[in-house]
């Protein structure tokens, strides 16, 4: 049994102008010990997949529709109660911004120390120091900074700190949202290969949430592609990221610069994402897209493409 | 236009240094070296990238250039004026010169002002053109940064628009005055990846069309090497490496620069590209700074060299210039 199943799960964001459906029918899954990641732009939903996945949904955000079994339990069937004891104890997340997670007045170990003795209350206060102690080591802060606050760590040592606390409670699942977007290329390069490293260790699945398509692809086994609340190709990275076949994934890769290869022309993508107050009845991508055709005003479907790789598109 | 070889900035033996105020009892703070004797010569034309982390002094560079901040040392010129020091009327005519584009389009926006009052800004305040004369001026900027027709922006605020959009304003805004140089600090950071090469093509539309010199500053060696002629890698302060963009990419001779390549993701870069390995994964202790400024993190630094000595810019071969002691010998 799969760690992870999501079913034709739907979110949406009651606001002013309206009901805003910003994750639209997305089914995916995950094994134990393996990595899956979403790409989009800003405002595809990939956060706020992340999000319901803690079930940290804000207060005008709830799910519409759908099932997330986690080890063959729904999420969204279980009380307050039970969905707290298995958030960070079962499911952590890395959050987006590291900077702001923390807790600025409070010592960083006994931030880290609180998240173990709330879920494991007959823990002594010393055995958890001395667990914060052990996870320091493990991704590589020294010890002597436990009792350092926040604001005494750089960016990416709190982005480490971060990461500890994540692992505090050996969860089986981790989401990370963007975990290194505001850092350096070395630093970054350093926190990736650290999750990589703990992840095989602890045999933790992971979901990656990024923009950067070529991290995802050094990170996860699987990508999936959401583009304005749907995910619209998924499948292995060596398939989806070699031999894409979606318009907009296309798109996406040739819109980032690379160091190798031939300097070509970087082709943006033109138009804007569609209003997902009133989304498009056909194909989301059919405005901005350079093959569209008369077919794509119709609601596209799955096609399967490769083994284990898909995409919604009328014209794959 | 190609770059034609005249020097249009030239950034000679320049120092910013930041006095911090210490502790209450401590006395006067350490003093923060942001750059330290950069050297540099920009061509007419050309688009040079200023390429580093953060903390580097890329930025620091970008505002001075720009006369918002006073160099401690050293001389800035622009178009053989010096730009260190101005004041009134002088500063006023050089600033119509050379422009900045910032890098947070959230913030580089008055809210308050509409997208016509933003962009004319600029015209009122030196006095160019009357007010029908301006709204068209205003017109032209925002069709050639892409934002048209511009009628349907013009009256906007800043809030109706994308960041992308936000972006192309300030574009916009410095493009109006028809500057002969303009800083485009990480310009493209806070936005999405098929947004920014939008951006990235105005700037490469700029050059074509206006033969605008740019000093493009980012993080990222990718954007620097579609975008950019030439690079110049900084590491806390001080210039590492600088030559053709491509010379700096596929034959990197400096071992920061080389670190910077390794930590890109790999998987899109075809899994063959060599790792050079030139980092240390523990910091070397050091007490004094009188060596390389990269010497506590390189892999290869030779005790009793490296850490004694900084190194100097030295040409290697076709105006790739290299500081550190490994490849110059």
């Amino acid at each position: 049994m799969a760690l992870l199943e999501v079913e034709n799960l739907s979110i949406g964001y009651r606001t002013k102008q309206g009901y805003l459906k910003a994750v639209d029918g997305v089914s995916f899954s995950l094994e134990e010990g393996k990595s899956l990641g979403f790409v989009g732009e800003s405002g595809c939903g990939k956060t706020t997949i992340g999000m319901s996945l803690m079930g940290l949904m804000p207060p005008n955000g709830s799910v519409g529709q759908g099932r997330i079994l986690f080890d063959g339990q729904d999420l969204l069937q279980m009380s307050e109660a039970e969905r707290r004891e298995t958030r960070w104890s079962q499911i952590a997340m890395i959050f987006q911004a590291a900077m702001n997670a923390m807790n600025p007045v409070q010592r960083v170990g006994d931030q880290i120390a609180e998240a173990i003795l709330v879920h494991n209350p007959d823990v002594e206060k010393d055995a958890a120091m001395g667990q914060v102690e052990a996870l320091f080591d493990l991704v590589g802060i020294p010890r002597d900074r436990l009792r350092g606050y926040p604001h005494q760590y750089s960016g990416g040592m709190k982005q480490r700190a971060i990461i500890a606390m994540a692992l505090a409670c050996k969860p089986r699942l981790i989401i990370a949202d963007e975990p290194t977007t505001a850092l350096d290329v070395i630093v970054q390069d350093q926190i990736l290969e650290e999750v990589k490293k703990l992840q095989k260790e602890f045999n933790i699945g992971v979901i990656f949430i990024s923009h950067d398509i070529s991290i995802v692809a050094d990170m996860c086994q699987d990508i999936a592609v959401m583009y304005a609340g749907q995910m619209v190709e998924c499948g292995p990275r060596e398939a989806v990221f070699e031999s894409p076949v979606h318009p907009y994934t296309k798109a996406l890769l040739s819109s980032f610069p690379t160091i190798t290869g031939e300097k070509g022309d970087l082709t943006p993508i033109p138009g804007e994402t569609p209003n997902l107050i009133q989304p498009p009845t056909g194909c989301r991508f059919g405005k901005r897209c350079p093959g569209a055709s008369p077919t794509c005003s119709q609601a596209p479907k799955w096609v399967q493409v490769g083994p284990g790789h898909k995409a919604l598109c009328c014209h794959c | 236009m190609e770059p034609n070889g005249k020097p249009i900035l030239q950034i000679k033996d320049v120092s910013k240094i930041y006095k911090t105020k210490g502790g209450l009892f401590s006395g006067r703070g350490k003093d923060v070296v942001a750059l330290d004797r950069i050297s540099l010569e920009i061509k007419k034309g050309e688009i040079f990238g200023l390429v580093g982390e953060s903390g580097s002094g890329k930025t620091t560079a970008g505002r001075l250039i720009v006369c918002l901040e006073e160099t401690s040392s050293g001389e800035i010129l622009l178009d053989g004026q010096p730009v260190t020091g101005l004041k009134g009327k002088r500063l006023k005519r050089f600033r119509s010169k050379a422009q900045m584009i910032f890098q947070d389009p959230y913030q580089s926006l008055n809210p308050q002002r509409s997208i016509l009052d933003t962009v004319s800004e600029p015209l009122t305040i030196h006095r160019l053109g009357h007010a029908g004369d301006r709204k068209d001026r205003v017109r032209e900027a925002l069709r050639s940064v892409g934002l048209s027709p511009p009628d349907d922006f013009i009256y906007r605020y800043p809030h109706r628009l994308s960041g992308g959009q936000r972006q192309r304003v300030a574009i916009a805004r410095a493009m109006v005055l028809n500057p002969d140089f303009v800083i485009a600090d990480e310009p493209t950071s806070m936005l999405d990846a098929s947004i920014s090469a939008q951006i990235f093509n105005i700037l490469l539309k700029m050059r074509k069309d206006l033969d605008v010199t740019q000093l493009f500053i980012t993080h990222s060696l990718a954007a620097a090497r579609y975008l950019c002629d030439r690079i110049a890698v900084m590491y806390r302060g001080r210039l590492m490496e600088v030559g053709a963009s491509d010379q700096v990419i596929q034959n990197p001779q400096h071992p920061y620069t080389k670190a910077l390549l390794d930590a890109l993701p790999k998987f899109g870069h075809s899994g063959n590209r060599k790792r050079y390995g030139t980092l240390l994964t523990r910091k070397r202790e050091v007490t004094d700074e009188l060596g390389c400024n990269f010497f506590p993190r390189c892999a290869l630094a030779q005790e009793n060299r490296c850490n004694l000595e900084k190194p100097v810019l030295k040409d290697l071969e076709n105006q790739h210039l290299v500081a550190c002691f490994l490849s110059q010998a």
